[in-house]
């Protein structure tokens, strides 16, 4: 029996669906990050988890217990907001101690959870400070202990580290996900950030459009993406259309234009119109002559630890990207080859309208 | 860039502001620097003000019971009326503010818009409602609440319901800019933490517009301690206020120097009340506001 259970849940607001039939079961313990562009429900469905917005349909469980109707401050859910939301005219320690205040916690019990909490963070010499004398990252920390002070059930972050500028939110993930996994509360992390979503999470959920697209382990979902969707949301991909055109011992041929390509037949479908995708950094890049096609290089960006090639080929422009070994690489407006390892090729469905 | 910088220097800020400051001294420090000279004059009921110079008039006023009860009453007046705005004018801003657009422009105007309507015309209003005859003792007669008419005009009570209505505009005002600053989400956060609506109002909210609270009780103190019109107008002879008594010192008694040193002495009760309050506030906010 999982521990967190959203079952069908929908929020209209008038005729607009924000979320549309959302289910998910989250493990105890379990790190699940919901994904997806702006605007794709994301917020709406943390909101209805703590109990701030009312489902139009659908019930939430949390250990088995229905909490559909329970008030936001009845549910023990600890929440951090994307602007942190501390208490702005109370210090660190006040702001950290005021959810133990709410249950009453005797003070010197109280005072010893703080600071427990408070040297989790690593914040335990900044107790007597104000938010406004703290640092982003170090706000986001205090909004953090105010949430896990209280031994949430479960804890909901949303764009917790939005806010924060690149090197300090990279930071601050392998924080997060430590100190998650230090106390085992079971969270759920929103975000439109697709490489926090697969560093952090035990499982990912993608959302489009008010849906679930697909809820996997990070792995999964970036290697075996089920829709054009997810496949293009969760990193890059070059995409060709094309149509089946035979099967053979479990592989598909698949005709794209002139030519004609071998897929593994996927959890995708076996006949019909198709989307291949091959993910840039399994798009091999070989002398012309080896090459499944050829193209030729329009562009090379070097990336420090990689290089990214936008390549000219006879399906559009295509995406390489490749560790930087050190070897020397094509020089821009050279003719490559290109090719890919059999098992890299997706076949997934085609756009559905209003995906992608 | 640094030929920019150099130029801009080259008109000092001050001259920038001189036209300004000019009109600044000549119609308000000029005025007052006589009236604060003609406080020292004194006055002969045949013959006039004399251009001689002393403390008289001041003691005149600090030792006469007479105009003890008139400071007393305008103060006491300012705490009411300061008291009854922060009280309505900060849950109303609160609540305006949680309104949905259209309502929230509407209310917004409704609230802000008697500003816009002279306070000798709104004031007359309020005498018409308040009269032995007037609207508000038709209507509790005719319910049968009372059996006399309520004394509502030419007593305190009526010109404090007059200020309040007059001044809770900014009350709302500065409460209402200081809730343009409070995050929403931290009433949430305050309420997924276990605290109830109104705890999280008492604990959360309310500290936060505070300091709006305060400064509109400010604006407000000074506004009904220096008030003229209003209490002139309900008030009548009998209530009088320290600004009403300067004016009757001038024009009616034509004892002018001791007008001027009624006038100084409000202006600076009134400063001294509102520095030494707003030093204290400052204090105690500095350090979560700054
Ligand atoms: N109170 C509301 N009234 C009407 N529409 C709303 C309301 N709240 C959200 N929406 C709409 O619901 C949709 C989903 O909003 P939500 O805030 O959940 O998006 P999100 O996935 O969190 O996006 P973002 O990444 O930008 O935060 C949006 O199109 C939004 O306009
Ligand atoms: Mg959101």
């Amino acid at each position: 029996m999982s521990f967190l259970r959203l079952q069908g849940l929908v929020k209209r607001f008038g005729d607009f669906v924000a979320v549309d039939d959302v289910s998910l079961e989250v493990e105890k313990g379990e790190f699940v990050s919901l994904l997806g562009p702006s605007g794709c429900g994301k917020t709406t469905t943390l909101q209805m988890i703590a109990g701030f917005e009312e489902p139009s349909e659908g019930r939430i469980f949390i250990d088995g217990k229905d909490i559909t109707g329970v008030k936001a401050s009845q549910r023990g859910i600890g929440i951090v907001f994307q602007s942190y939301a501390l208490f702005p005219h109370m210090s660190v320690f006040q702001n950290v101690s005021f959810g133990l205040e709410m249950r009453k916690v005797p003070e010197a019990e109280r005072k010893k959870r703080v600071m427990e909490t408070l040297d989790l963070v690593h914040l335990g010499d900044f107790a007597q400070r104000f938010p406004r004398e703290l640092s982003g990252g170090q706000q986001q920390r205090v909004a953090l202990a105010r949430a896990l002070v209280i031994k949430p059930e479960v804890l909901l972050l949303d764009e917790p580290l939005s806010a924060l500028d690149a090197k300090i939110r990279e930071d601050m993930q392998i924080e997060l996900r430590g100190i998650q996994r230090t106390v085992g509360t079971t969270t759920i992390l929103v975000t439109h950030d697709q490489s926090e979503a697969l560093s952090m999470s035990d499982r990912v959920a993608v959302m489009n459009e008010g849906r679930l697209v697909q809820v996997d382990m990070p792995y999964q979902a970036y290697e075996f993406p089920e829709t054009p969707f997810v496949s293009s949301f969760l990193g890059k991909s070059n995409r060709f259309s094309g149509v089946v055109s035979g099967q053979s011992n479990g592989k598909l041929k698949v005709k794209v234009g002139e030519l004609e390509f071998e897929a593994e037949a996927g959890r995708g479908p076996r006949e019909g119109p198709v989307h291949l995708s091959v993910r840039p950094e399994k798009l091999l890049l070989t002398a012309p002559a080896e090459g499944r096609f050829t193209g030729r290089v329009h562009t090379r960006i070097f990336l420090g630890n990689h290089w990214v090639y936008q390549i000219d080929s006879p399906f559009g422009p295509l995406l390489a990207s490749h560790h930087n070994a050190g070897i020397q690489s094509v020089a821009e407006g050279e003719e490559v080859g290109l090719t890919w390892a059999v098992e890299e090729l997706r076949v997934l469905a085609p756009e559905e309208a209003g995906d992608g | 860039m640094a030929e920019a910088i150099a130029r801009r220097t080259l008109i000092p800020p001050y001259l920038l502001s001189a036209p300004a400051l000019l009109l600044y001294c000549a119609l308000l420090l000029t005025p007052m620097l006589m009236t604060f000279l003609l406080s020292f004059n004194s006055f002969d009921l045949y013959t006039g003000i004399k251009p001689d110079y002393s403390l008289a008039n001041y003691l005149e006023v600090i030792q006469d019971k007479y105009f003890h009860v008139i400071f007393l009453r305008t103060f006491g007046m300012a705490l009411v009326v300061t008291l009854i705005c922060a009280l309505l004018g900060a849950p109303e801003a609160y609540i305006l503010n949680r309104m949905a657009n259209p309502w929230k422009s509407l209310f917004l105007l409704a609230v802000l818009g008697p500003l816009l309507i002279s306070v000798v015309v709104r004031t007359l209003g309020w005498a018409l409602l308040f009269g032995k005859e007037g609207a508000i003792n038709m209507t509790l007669m005719g319910l049968g609440l009372v059996d006399e008419p309520v004394k509502l005009i030419f007593t305190s009570t009526g010109v404090v319901i007059a200020l309040v209505h007059v001044l809770v505009p900014f009350m709302v005002i500065s409460v209402w800019a200081s809730l343009q600053k409070l995050d929403p989400a931290t009433e949430r956060a305050g309420l997924s933490l276990g605290a109830s609506q109104f705890t999280v109002l008492r604990r959360v909210v309310v500290p936060q517009v505070m300091p709006g609270v305060l400064s509109g009780s400010l604006i407000v103190f000074a506004l009904t301690a220096s008030a003229f019109a209003t209490p002139a107008i309900l008030g009548g002879r009998r209530l009088k206020v320290v600004a009403t008594t300067a004016y009757d010192e001038y024009l009616n008694t034509l004892n002018w120097p001791l007008g001027a040193a009624i006038a100084i002495l409000l202006l600076a009760a009134n400063v001294i009340i509102i520095t030494s309050y707003n030093r204290v506030i400052e204090k105690k906010y500095a350090e979560a506001f700054g």
